[in-house]
Order: C-alpha cells, then sequence, then structure tokens
C-alpha cells in the first residue's frame, strides 16, 4: 500500500469513474440481480470516501474487500443452516486429470465444475480468473498472506480440474475449514 | 505466478459479467459523499432496508467463519515429538502430536464439571480493561491445508495472526504465515519431496498488515437462550465447539457469559471430561471432547481452569488419529493502541 495522495473531492470523483463499473461487476458475478449490484457498489463508494487516507493508490483490491465484506453481512444476516464440517474430507483430492484437460472442455462443464467447489475456493478462482488480480493482491482482498493465497489458488485449481473431469458423478460440495479472515 | 494465466484462459469464457455493459452510476460522486456525511455506517443502513433486492448467488460467496482450534513446539509437558520433528537432510516442519494423545481413557461425562467451573470462575486479565479496540493474538493451523491426489498425504500451514478491531469492524490485521506442518512423517516426507516449484511453502514470509473496513459487528448476546443460539448448541457438541472457538476469536468475553457460554456446553449431549492438560502454549487448562462418530473425528476444547477463557481448540480425525486443526488463542483484551 503506498502512501495516500491528496484525498479530496476530485480525487474521489476519479476513483468512482475509474472503478466503478469494476466493482458493479464484481457484484454481477456473486450476485443474481443488477440493481443490488449497482447499490453494492455505491455503498462501497460511502465508505471508501469515509475510509480515503487508508485506500491504497492501487485502490481495485481494497475495493473489493470491502465488498466482500458487505456481501459477507448479508450472506451472514440470511445464514440459517450450521456450517459444521466433515473437516476430514474437506481437502482430500480425487485423482486428477490430465494437465491439459482444462482446456478443452466445453463452458458448462466448467460453469458445473466451478459450482461444485466450496466457496473459498470459489473467490480464489473468481479473484484471479474474473477480476484479474494478481496473487497478492487477491490476498489482500481475502486478508491473508500471498504465499497462502497461492496455495489456495493450487488448491482449487486442482479441484477445479478433479471436478471437471467427474461431471457424471453426483456433485458434492467439500467443506472447507479455513479462516480467510478472522472474522469472516 | 502460479497458476495465474491458466485460471483466466479457463474461467474468462464463464465469467457472468464478462460482456456485460455497465450501466452509468445513477448517482454522482458528489451524491456518495453527501450520503456518507449523512448516514451511519452503511452496513446498518443495509439493513434498514428490507425491501432491498439482494439476492445471494448460489454458492457466491465465500464467508467461512472462524477456524476451531490451537499451536506449537512441545516443552517437557506435552508429547515429546524430538524424534519425528527433526530428521537428518528435511528442512524443519514440525509433525504434530495430537492435545488429545494427553488423555486418559477413562472420561465422564462433561456435565457436572462444566457446571461446576461455570460456577467459580475469576476475573479474567480483560476483564478489567478497557479500551476502543478488541485484541485478539491467535496461531491457526490449517489455512490451508493441502492433499497430495492420492488423499494420503497432507502439508498444513499455520499463521499467527494480531487483529485490533473497534466495535464498527474497523481496525487492522498482521498475520504471519509461520512453516508448514504436518500431520505425521510421511505426509512431511512426500511434501518436502513434492513442493520444488510449487507454491512456495517452505518460506517465512513478512507478517501482511490488512487494514479492515467496517464490519456489520453484532453484540455478543449475555443471555443464556441467544447464547445457545449463537453457538448452534441444538445441532450437537461438534457445531458447538467450533462455534465456542470462532466467539472466542472474535468477541472478548466478560466473565458472567463466559460462565454461560460454558453451562450451555453443559446442556450440549456428548461432550467427556478430560480433566488436565496442556494445550500447545504451553498453558495448563481443563479439556473437554466430543467424538463426532458421524465425521470420523473429535473437537477438543481447552479452557482455563480459573478464568474459563477458551485457550486452544483442537479437532482430530479418529481413524487414523490425527490432527485436522487447530487454534491457541494467545491473548485477548481491549486497548486504545492500533498496532
Amino acid at each position: 500500500m503506498g502512501p495516500p495522495g491528496e484525498r479530496d473531492e476530485g480525487w474521489f470523483t476519479r476513483l468512482f469513474a475509474a472503478e466503478y463499473a469494476h466493482i458493479v461487476k464484481y457484484g454481477l458475478r456473486r450476485l443474481a440481480d443488477a440493481d443490488a449490484s449497482a447499490e453494492l457498489a455505491q455503498d462501497v463508494f460511502v465508505i471508501a470516501w469515509r475510509r480515503r487516507r487508508e485506500v491504497p493508490d492501487r485502490s481495485l483490491p481494497w475495493l473489493y474487500g470491502v465488498a466482500r465484506r458487505l456481501l459477507a453481512n448479508e450472506w451472514r444476516s440470511r445464514r440459517a443452516a450450521p456450517d459444521v464440517l466433515p473437516i476430514t474430507d474437506a481437502d482430500l483430492l480425487r485423482a486428477t486429470s490430465s494437465p491439459g484437460a482444462d482446456l478443452t472442455v466445453g463452458v458448462a462443464d466448467v460453469q458445473a465444475a466451478l459450482a461444485d467447489l466450496n466457496d473459498l475456493d470459489q473467490e480464489i478462482l473468481r479473484l484471479i480468473g474474473w477480476e484479474e488480480l494478481t496473487v497478492a493482491e487477491a490476498a489482500q482482498v481475502l486478508g491473508c498472506t500471498r504465499a497462502t493465497a497461492a496455495v489456495r489458488l493450487h488448491r482449487a485449481r486442482r479441484r477445479l480440474t478433479e471436478a471437471m473431469s467427474d461431471q457424471a458423478a453426483p456433485p458434492t460440495r467439500h467443506p472447507v475449514l479455513a479462516t480467510p479472515r478472522r472474522d469472516l | 505466478m502460479f497458476g495465474a494465466e491458466r485460471t483466466r484462459t479457463l474461467l474468462g469464457p464463464v465469467d457472468p459479467a464478462r460482456n456485460t455493459a455497465v450501466a452509468p452510476p445513477r448517482i454522482s460522486a458528489r451524491d456518495l459523499i453527501d450520503r456518507a456525511g449523512t448516514t451511519e455506517y452503511v452496513v446498518r443502513h443495509r439493513h434498514a432496508r428490507p425491501t432491498r433486492r439482494l439476492v445471494l448467488a448460489a454458492g457466491a460467496l465465500a464467508v467461512v467463519a472462524g477456524t476451531a482450534g490451537v499451536i506449537h513446539r512441545f516443552d517437557a509437558a506435552t508429547p515429546n515429538t524430538s524424534d519425528i520433528a527433526d530428521p537428518p537432510g528435511v528442512e524443519p516442519g514440525v509433525v504434530l502430536v495430537p492435545v488429545a494423545y494427553q488423555l486418559n481413557s477413562d472420561a465422564s461425562a462433561a456435565r457436572p464439571h462444566l457446571r461446576a467451573l461455570a460456577g467459580k470462575l475469576i476475573d479474567a486479565a480483560y476483564d478489567n480493561q478497557s479500551g476502543r479496540y478488541t485484541y485478539h493474538h491467535t496461531k491457526v493451523w490449517g489455512d490451508p491445508v493441502m492433499t497430495s491426489a492420492d488423499g494420503r498425504y497432507h502439508v498444513a500451514f499455520a499463521d499467527e495472526t494480531k487483529v485490533w478491531q473497534a466495535a464498527d469492524g474497523t481496525g487492522n490485521q498482521i498475520t504471519t504465515q509461520l512453516e508448514p506442518q504436518f500431520p505425521d512423517q510421511e505426509s512431511r516426507d512426500y511434501w518436502q519431496r513434492e513442493l520444488k516449484g510449487g507454491p512456495a511453502v517452505s518460506t517465512t514470509p513478512a507478517p501482511v498488515s490488512v487494514p479492515l473496513p467496517p464490519l456489520d459487528r453484532a453484540p455478543l448476546p449475555s443471555d443464556r437462550a441467544q447464547l445457545s443460539e449463537l453457538l448452534k448448541a441444538r445441532y450437537g457438541a461438534g457445531a458447538a465447539s467450533k462455534e465456542v472457538s470462532t466467539v472466542y476469536g472474535r468477541y472478548i468475553v466478560p466473565r458472567q457469559t463466559r460462565a454461560e457460554i460454558l453451562r450451555v456446553l453443559a446442556d450440549v449431549p456428548g461432550f467427556l471430561w478430560r480433566g488436565q492438560v496442556t494445550d500447545r502454549a504451553g498453558r495448563m487448562g481443563v479439556a473437554v471432547t466430543f467424538d463426532d462418530r458421524e465425521h470420523d473425528a473429535q473437537s477438543l476444547l481447552i479452557f482455563d481452569p480459573n478464568t474459563g477463557e477458551l485457550l486452544a481448540h483442537e479437532r482430530l480425525t479418529l481413524s487414523p488419529v490425527r490432527i485436522s486443526a487447530y487454534q491457541v488463542i494467545l491473548d485477548a483484551g481491549w486497548t486504545d493502541r492500533l498496532g
């Protein structure tokens, strides 16, 4: 995080113009509603203004982190079932397919396989694959170290590959025991 | 960069927003500045609007509640791992021995012991503190765990985290990744061979400091019924164990609430009293366990025998007996200084 420059209305206007669409797209990828995505983006920028002295010059990962937390609040408020964890099975991988298999599968296969992953695996893949963050930036969003994010990406890729090669099997969701952030 | 380009190549075509033209914002930056000055934190604003259409896509969000568990190297009071911890020619990386190895085979129901403990708690150091921020210093193992393709060998990452957090969720988090650890010697041998060229796991990177944006933090209830709900007691001892660990990792728990938590746990069927143990930080505590046969797992909670604070939470697989996750809460309290 670099030292913040002058954080006046002009800075905020430029930030809003440059990054608004990115935050809306972040919402669209995780929400089922365009209006809600737009409102999420507005909320993110309200927080960005309030905390403008903390916003780094490379602001997008920070803004994604705020969006993630706002969504976490919504998710938590709707949460009813317990997240009891068959931890022992959480990280077991079945046999993997050939290294190039992911390049030849169809879109529907990838979508189905992605949906079959646990939420944390999905999020690291989305941050890298869709938001096009670097691993270090994704780590900032997730509140973990770069090395941890790299391992999560590695693991998620392997699970995705495995899920794509296993589409005929009944879908399974893999609970995960992990704390990307101590309060999330 | 490990796998980033391939990930984009693979996922790009299924990006739901890839070809979406985002409509111009309906309000201006100036409007948002005005809103920032006239409303409380947005998270509360959102909850005040029940008509809002915010629908989470299936599996959309990665929010994983706090890990359970504890850490570290063992002293004389804990299991001796010297014969397996540092074989010649292998880089350091502890092979873990479950705290459960200290337990006697004879155990009784935990209920009367937990209730008795709840009735004699004394103040913790933080009970007489005040401050703007809560402070938690924890070590967690198992975030993440990487497993070989055949499912036999595991390497787990441990990190040490210090979190300062104000009531609105803002604050700072400093995380230091520790050396990888292994649930058995075979896993250690395997990963020491296999990890060459993979993601970096044998180094200890510099601490990472993350400013925490606002988060809607519900206050910790003190009422037993509400605590029982928060701890998911109705879902059994496994769920309750994990939630107790989450609560202690997130809140500063006052004495009366600590006592109520123990009483809630006393009423959850399945806990066994294990008496005195030593946690991974070398602290004496009293332990309860729950055998979760459905998941072939055991949960272990270690409490301070005087204050009732949670010191540690550990989760094992039972066959073979092997650690799945642990957390030690090394310090907690109130402070006005943001670290």
